[in-house]
Parts: C-alpha cells; structure tokens; sequence
C-alpha cells in the first residue's frame, strides 16, 4: 500500500515536466525556429538568420531534399528587408513552385517587386 | 492511506492542466484546410516581447502536422506594409479579407493571456496562458483552445538550498518558450481537440 502511493507521489511529482520538446520529424528546419526567436529578441541576429537559411537551403539543395514550408519566402523577406529585390525574388518564386498553396501571396509579392524595380531600378553596385 | 492513494490518482488524472471540452471537429474537417495563415498574437500579459516569441513557435509543429504554414515572418512584414502594426487591429480584421489577402484556407489567432513567473523565496512559478482560434476562409470557427502550463522548478528532491537555487536560476531566465512549446504540442498535436492531420501529413502516411 505504502509502495503504491509513494510511485504515485512519484508519478504525480513527475507530471509534466517528463515530457520532451516537439521534435520534428517530417521536415528538417535548419533550426529556424531558433533562429527565428534569436532574431526577434535582437534585431542584429537577423542577420545571422539569412546566413543560416542561406546555407540550410543549400545543403538541401546539395542533397536533392524538399525544403519546409516558407523557409524560401523567409529568406526571401529577409533580402527585400536588406535591399535585394532580385533575390527577393528568385526565392518567392522558388516558394510558388515548391508549395502551391503560397501561390497567390507569392505572386502578389513578385508582381510588386516587379513593378517597383521599373519605376526605381535598383543601383548597380 | 486509502484517502491518501485516491487524492494522489486524481491528482495524477488531472495532470498539470485542465482537461478541456471534447469538441465537435465537423467543421474543421468540412473546411479541410490545406493552407494557414499565422496572424501576430494579441498580446494581454505584460511582457512586450512576448507576442514575437510566441509567433516563433508557431510555424513548425502546425506544418509537422500536414499543413502549409505561410511564412510568420514574411506574413507580419505584408501586414505591416498594409499598415497593420496592431494585432489587435489584425484580429478585428474580418477574416474572409485576411484570407484573401494570402490566399489562405484559414488564419490561427492566438491571445496570450498570461506570460508571467511568480517569485518567492523558495520558489518560482512561470505560467503562460494562451487562446488558439482558427478561423475559414468564409468566416466559419473551426477550432479553439485555450492552454495554460505552469512551471516550478524545486520538485526534484534536492532538498531546500537545492530549491532555493533553482527558483534564483528561475527567476533569473524563466523558460517561456519551453512551455510555450509544450503548450503547442499539447493542443496541436496531443490534446483531444488536436488538429486532424493535414494533407502533406496524410500524403506522406496514407
């Protein structure tokens, strides 16, 4: 009898703190949620956050892998945040082609881009 | 002893949060969603940082279930060019025109109505409380939940002093996004009213 409660004293105790973390398992993130939060905690890690997906998207590519939803339109933001529409660009459409579901967002996206890169092309550097 | 044996199984029963209301799924699954829209939360707690931190948690465990997640932060960067700053602006927005501005099957709202920790002496207690709705395309309420998760450190035998450091380390980096990710598994992926699996999910598993 004292055995039985003192397991569930145990088990009780225990409660939800045994339980692990969502570990993904259909695609591979390349830690963008951790790079994500870094990077809305300081602004200056954003940064880091376009190098790491750079070399994520990459490496998937390398091994011929299907990169997770809007890692590519993420990256793509972040070159339109920095000043580079045209690579703004190649990544949402790479964004449409892979999901087709982010069609219609994607090309509202590119058309813009578009048409603001005729009326303001962008300084060759 | 018997009393005691019967107050420690409900104890366990219960759990670390209250069981919530099976819910009637018929219109999730007539909207079948394919696609969600990630909306910034409204944010009732006092902690400014915390609608960010929340939004990061977000995409992955909805897209490990099947779904299309548009990109959260690309999301609140569109947003904002529309001059939606305000997710409390946002969530007044009328979903079908949210929707159709993405192109989504269906937008997740979520409120964050606590994200705080206690402190005493001995012990400290982080707690972050949370209201997920997802919302159709035509309007339509397909699903909510609300989740709240409690952490306290200190159970683990180490005696006073034990407990008193770990409520210092505590209160020195209380561990929101770990129980913000717990909350999210718990009502996405574990609880009764967890999503039904998404298309990319049932493609992949038939």
């Amino acid at each position: 009898m004292r055995f039985v409660a003192l397991a569930l004293i145990a088990l009780a105790l225990g409660g939800c703190k045994s339980q692990p973390i969502y570990k993904p398992i259909y695609y591979n993130w390349g830690g963008y949620e951790s790079m994500l939060y870094a990077g809305y905690k300081d602004p200056t890690k954003m940064e880091k956050m376009k190098l790491g997906l750079e070399s994520h998207i990459a490496a998937m590519d390398k091994s011929n892998q299907k990169i997770a939803p809007g890692l590519l339109a993420e990256l793509g933001t972040l070159y339109l945040q920095s000043g580079s529409s045209d690579k703004a660009i190649s990544m949402y459409t790479r964004e449409r082609d892979t999901w087709p579901e982010s069609k219609g967002l994607m090309d509202t996206m590119i058309k813009n881009l578009e048409r603001r890169k005729q009326a303001h092309p962008e300084v060759v550097q | 002893m018997k009393n005691t044996i019967m107050a420690l199984a409900v104890m366990l029963l219960a759990g670390c949060a209250a069981q919530s209301v099976k819910q009637d799924m018929s219109a999730f699954q007539a909207a079948a969603p394919r696609s969600i829209l990630v909306v910034p939360a409204v944010n009732k707690s006092l902690d400014v940082d915390a609608p960010n931190y929340v939004l990061s948690t977000l995409p992955v465990p909805l897209a490990e279930k099947g779904y299309y997640v548009f990109p959260v932060n690309t999301t609140k960067y569109v947003l904002e060019q529309e001059g939606m700053y305000e997710a409390d602006r946002i969530h007044n927005q009328p979903t079908e025109s949210l929707a159709k501005l993405f192109g989504a099957d269906a937008v997740l709202y979520v409120t964050i109505n606590r994200w705080d920790a206690q402190y005493s002496f001995i012990a400290t207690t982080v707690t972050v409380d949370f209201d997920y709705r997802m919302v159709s395309k035509d309007g339509t309420e397909i699903w909510k939940e609300h989740k709240v998760m409690h952490y306290s450190p200190g159970n683990n035998n180490s005696g006073l002093i034990g407990a008193i450091v770990s409520a210092a380390i505590t209160r020195a980096a209380p561990n929101y996004i770990h129980l913000t990710q717990q909350a999210n598994k718990q009502v996405f992926v574990l609880g009764q009213n967890a999503l039904p699996d998404g298309p990319y999910k049932l493609k992949k598993s038939p």
